[in-house]
């Protein structure tokens, strides 16, 4: 009789702590509404005409009669922005010069290896992270400590570009494993082409969490939560699997959170290294072309996915440590 | 033990700190003498030796142009270096500054702050970089106003987080009830309990502005050719990758021993102070 | 019959870079069959560190058994690396601290499992079911409910519990309690006390209890062993040890412990005239919880409070955690903002004329705090913080102040080298001694003491009682004593003032309270003491019926 009814109770009692997925995107409408201005004005205060700089020297008066009319681009820029707003509710977001197709549409086009790239760097970096870290940890002193803290503290000083391009010499020209650049079509193929490019963010990553994971685990295997398990009897591989490591753990979600901004903006100068066709590509692109519409709908995308990121980040903190309230 | 010889003493019982202080002077050396260094003019096109690979008349070999890149790397310090350091010095004024002011007083400044800090989090760092120097246009002088525009944030932040905390502890509450003024608490008991924290994160801060420094110049949106800097050295021998390696092998290595230099002085400071990062 | 747990020569030393530091001398100790054995000595004497080096948990690797055995039953565990089996299944440990000692990510249930899969080798619902019959042992109201629970879900006593439930889980013969009530309020460290005891009959327990509370080993413990700079100075059996002390160091504790001394002779106060400090109606709430689009709620943390402070009283406030009543100290000093209510120093008054009154009180008021790191600048010398208090008090002429410090280190009893020196480089006692010149450089008419000798050493805690009689003897200064510890305070205070849940629920002169008091929950509270005679024994915090005949 006892199981089912505690079970349950878990259950209720655990949900209450997720509450906060109902109403913390409100909590997001005043960011989302910094962020809009802080893209709006990115075009606005560039010098010269906003109609020309939207649409390119070669536009037709009627292209520049209609997108001034669109955007309200006569008005002061109070009324700019609520035309900005109302197109952005619209879904429209203007149109390419370069591509001369729609802006979201195009972003759509491209979130996918952006997303795959960061996908893979998280994960390829936790499996750096984790083990090398706990060999660390468990024999700190060790000559595996010490390789592993000063290939970390010097991973942290990797450019990624510099990175990309030395794998590229190793894997790619000497060995002649993997592809140079690119993205492929069938899924095989892309992940061939993520190998690279994700190793690169995920070893600049790896160094920044194995130092956190290896201080959090040094600090966990002397603390005072270790050294009760070990008094009750704990062999140490308990301690550090089933302890230490669960409690190691919740920081470093933070740190990753924290870092992945950074590793967003990373995908910029990977996707320019291996030329995959991503947003942080197409970013590039178009302040090169002075596509300035592109410029500003992919630092608008990047944004609120961080904000999105940041958000799954508070779940998985709550999930991880039930001393944490949103 | 003599008092004189004390602080020598402690410097070489942290090898860390030694190591780390050395590649940092070793750096500035090369930056400061580069000229008397560098056994080539960093520009000059030597047209009857290009793409010549490592040997001893070009250590680190010669480059598309035959330039050697020996003493592109040793200019480089220059550029690289005073990237860097300009790069943290304006944010750390700034975020100091807003962090003091916004944890101290609290109440609406603090909501401010917060609400504007927030908004610059959301952007990944390099895209809020790039959008602004899309305004103002590539170069050196664009790269510095927008890490200061950006840069400060995370300084704010810091500072602030060390201040709330600091502002109740018992020294703090002492001062208060001992009648001292809000500026005497601030300046004397609290800003300067809270640096500690925040000097080494200047050390790593430094390597994240090295790094994205060099990597906007990589893209072609900071330092613009011909000058000789690390992150447009690696761009340029990437297209020669195949052929000529040590283009790019070792202006990368030179950002990378700058960096651990700089990480290794952060970590011994760490220490040192007893912060946890 | 051989002893369960007997320690012979045991010698453990600390290695670091050539050095060698001895941490444990020569130690013996014996622990009879179902005894409860106190193990006594003040912070740094090696007594938690004994405890660890019988568990094997030496908490460095710089730490060695130099010499010695450890044996349980006969066999010398030293000698094989045996700890394996004798953790949690033939010696349990509790700690002092249980929410540091809980792992905060697991449910406390599954903590008591692991041990019993492991050492009985039960199955998942084998080992819940124990689990569950061990925490209503051990006195959760809602056994299935605790074992679902997370520490941070109970209050510090109920944590205690729980620890106890996990040592206790495979049964082991002896049980280490490592300072187990001292993070704890008095009344409930009586309840966790009487729990140790009816254990130690249920189950036969054999009983390590490590304290630095003499009073604590009084109640509870059959033979003591005092500690003092890694060796045992003095072994015997309570009452005789208690009544007739061989040892000069087990003399200077047992004379120092706050409930042997008697209220010292105190000044006559004149309550006639108006009250140097009147509290009135005094209100103070916080703000808890809540956030966006949530409603907070309020904590009073302070309750409809009237009080009158006379020039040249000493007052002890007591209470326990959560009473209020280092709020109320705060109010009283304008530090922290109160909802509602007023304070008059002197008849000025904080709510109607806040910035005078402020400046009054920094002038004439100063506060000593708890921790004596934290209370001081830990980047300025003595020197540096008294000459800013002199420097902004203004009246001390500027070529004075040297000399002026000089005069108050002397005052505090710290030599006068003291100035050039940093807080790190001084110990808590001295610290604390120059938090207090720190208040005397104010030349204050009022002390307000907020639990300044809780972190402290009993021996160093009776040096700085001294010291504030000696300060107060004059009649010109006045204290405001903030304690959880009453028998400190009987001794210090010739008025007490008890709060619980933010209001004061009884004020009088000491020595009408410590013998009659009227409220229930003073007399409570007062019963839950640890005193140093074991004749006048533990009543579990709850009061008696007599002291309930006595209430109104």
């Amino acid at each position: 009789m006892r199981p089912p009814r505690t079970a349950q109770r878990r259950g209720a009692e655990g949900l209450h702590r997720y509450r906060f997925i109902l109403f913390r995107p409100l909590q997001f409408l005043p960011v989302l509404l910094g962020i809009s201005v802080i893209t709006f004005f990115l075009v606005r205060l560039i010098p010269g005409d906003p109609a020309r700089i939207l649409l390119g020297t070669r536009a037709t008066p009627t292209a520049i009669a209609n997108i001034r009319a669109q955007y309200g681009l006569d008005e002061p820029y109070l009324v700019q922005y609520f035309f900005f707003l109302k197109n952005l509710g619209a879904g429209e977001m203007g149109r390419s010069t370069l591509f001369k197709i729609d802006v979201l549409r195009l972003i759509a086009t491209r979130i996918e290896p952006t997303l795959a790239l960061v996908l893979a760097g998280v994960v390829l970096a936790l499996l750096i992270a984790v083990p090398s870290a706990a060999l660390s940890a468990r024999r700190q002193g060790g000559a595996a400590d010490h390789a592993v803290r000063v290939l970390s503290t010097a991973g942290l000083g990797f450019p990624s570009f510099w990175l990309g391009a030395m794998l590229i010499l190793l894997f790619s020209v000497k060995l002649d494993w993997l592809p140079v650049s690119g993205y492929g079509t069938n899924l095989g193929d892309k992940l061939v082409h993520l190998v690279l490019p994700g190793l690169t963010i995920a070893l600049s990553l790896s160094a920044v969490l194995t130092r956190s994971l290896r201080a959090g685990m040094i600090a966990g295997l002397g603390s005072d939560i270790a050294t009760a398990a070990r008094a009750r009897g704990m062999p140490e591989n308990v301690v550090f699997w089933r302890h230490v490591v669960p409690n190691a753990l919740v920081p470093t979600v933070n740190l990753l959170a924290v870092n992945i901004g950074w590793l967003i903006g990373g995908t910029v100068v990977v996707e320019s290294v291996f030329a995959v066709p991503g947003l942080g590509q197409l970013m590039v692109r178009g302040i090169f072309s002075r596509d300035y519409m592109v410029v500003q709908g992919v630092a608008l995308t990047f944004a609120c996915a961080t904000v999105l990121i940041n958000f799954i980040a508070d779940i998985v903190t709550v999930a991880l440590d039930p001393r944490v309230e949103l | 033990m003599t008092a004189a010889l004390a602080p020598r003493h402690r410097l070489l019982r942290r090898p860390m700190l030694l190591a780390g202080l050395g590649l940092l002077g070793a750096f500035v050396v090369l930056a400061v003498f580069a000229p008397l260094i560098a056994p080539y003019d960093p520009i000059w096109q030597d047209s009857a030796a290009r793409l010549v690979p490592p040997s001893a008349a070009h250590p680190f070999g010669t480059d598309n142009f035959g330039r050697d890149v020996f003493s592109r790397v040793i200019w480089g310090a220059r550029v690289d270096l005073q990237m860097a350091v300009i790069g943290v010095v304006f944010p750390f004024l700034i975020g100091t500054a807003i962090g003091t002011v916004a944890g101290f007083f609290g109440g609406w400044i603090d909501a401010l702050f917060m609400r504007v800090i927030d908004v610059v989090l959301a952007f990944p760092f390099l895209v809020l970089m790039l959008s602004i120097i899309t305004i103002l246009g590539p170069g050196l002088g664009s790269f510095y106003i927008a890490m200061a525009l950006v840069g400060w944030v995370s300084y704010a932040r810091l500072i602030r987080a060390q201040i709330l905390v600091l502002k109740t502890q018992d020294f703090a509450v002492a001062a208060a009830s001992l009648g001292f003024s809000r500026g005497r608490i601030m300046f004397r008991h609290l800003l300067p309990n809270a640096l500690a924290g925040s000097l080494v994160f200047v050390m790593s801060d430094t390597v994240l502005v090295l790094l994205n420094g060099a990597a906007i110049s990589y893209l072609g949106l900071g330092v613009q050719p011909p000058v000789a800097e690390w992150g447009i050295m690696v761009a340029e021998g990437q297209g020669f990758i195949t052929q000529a390696w040590w283009i790019t092998l070792f202006p990368g290595l030179a950002i990378v021993t700058l960096a651990f230099g700089f990480s290794l002085t952060g970590d011994a400071l760490a220490d040192l102070f007893g912060v946890q990062e | 019959m051989t002893a369960p747990l007997a320690i012979a020569g045991l010698s453990v030393a600390f290695r670091h870079n050539g050095e060698e530091r001895r941490l444990l001398d020569d130690v013996a100790l014996t622990l009879n069959r179902g005894e409860i054995l106190g193990l006594v000595g003040e912070s740094g004497s090696g007594k938690s560190l004994l405890c660890r080096t019988v568990m094997g948990l030496l908490p460095s690797a710089k730490l060695q058994v130099t010499a010695g055995s450890i044996r349980l039953d006969g066999e010398d565990i030293l000698a094989g690396d045996r700890f394996a089996d004798i953790r949690g299944r033939r010696i349990g440990m509790i700690f002092q601290n249980p929410t540091s000692h809980l792992d905060p990510v697991m449910r406390i249930g599954q903590q008591i499992s692991e041990g019993l899969m492991r050492h009985k080798g039960l199955g998942a619902q084998a080992a819940r079911a124990e689990a569950t019959d061990l925490l209503a042992q051990v006195g959760f109201a809602d056994p299935p409910r605790a074992f679902e629970s997370f520490a941070h879900q109970f209050s510090g006593g109920m944590r205690q519990r729980a620890m106890i439930a996990i040592a206790l889980a495979c049964d082991p013969e002896i049980l280490i309690a490592d300072e187990p009530t001292t993070a704890l309020d008095v009344t409930i460290q009586a309840q966790i006390l009487r729990l140790l005891m009816d254990l130690r009959i249920e189950r036969g327990l054999s009983m390590i209890l490590i304290t630095h509370d003499l009073g604590v080993v009084a109640q509870t413990c059959d033979r003591i062993a005092v500690m003092q700079g890694g060796r045992i100075v003095e072994t015997g059996e309570k009452r005789a040890l208690l009544a007739a002390p061989q040892h000069g160091y087990t003399r200077q504790l047992i004379a120092s412990h706050p409930s042997v001394g008697a209220a010292g002779a105190h000044v006559a106060v004149d309550r006639e005239g108006a009250p140097l400090i009147r509290v009135e109606n005094l209100e103070v709430r916080f703000p808890v919880g809540g956030g966006f689009l949530r409603k907070g709620q309020a904590l009073r943390a302070v309750k409809d409070v009237s009080l009158s402070v006379w020039a040249g009283e000493t007052v002890g406030i007591v209470g326990e955690s959560g009473s209020g009543k280092s709020t109320l100290a705060r109010t009283i000093l304008g530090l922290t903002p109160a909802t509602s209510g007023d304070v008059l120093f002197e008849g000025a008054s904080l709510a109607k004329d806040r910035g005078a009154t402020l400046r009054r009180l920094r002038s004439d008021a100063a506060m000593v705090f708890q921790d004596p790191f934290n209370s001081l600048n830990p980047r300025m010398t003595i020197g540096a913080t008294l000459a800013e208090v002199l420097k902004t008090q203004g009246e001390t002429p500027p070529d004075r102040i040297a000399a002026r410090i000089g005069e108050l280190l002397d005052m505090v009893g710290l030599e006068r080298s003291f100035a050039g020196r940093k807080p790190r480089s001084l110990s808590g006692g001295q610290c604390q001694r120059a938090g207090i010149a720190r208040a005397l450089a104010v030349n204050p008419r009022v002390i307000i003491a907020d639990e300044c000798v809780a972190a402290l050493d009993v021996t160093i805690q009776a040096q700085i009682i001294d010291l504030f009689r000696a300060l107060t003897a004059t009649g010109k200064l006045t204290l405001i004593f903030i304690a959880h510890d009453l028998a400190i305070v009987r001794n210090l205070c010739e008025r007490v003032v008890v709060m619980h849940h933010g209001e004061i629920v009884e004020d009088g002169p000491s020595t009408r309270i410590f013998a009659r008091p009227e409220r229930p929950y003073t007399a409570a509270l007062i019963a839950a003491i640890p005193d140093i005679d074991p004749d006048r024994p533990l009543n579990g915090g709850t009061p008696t019926h007599i002291q309930q005949e006595l209430a109104p």
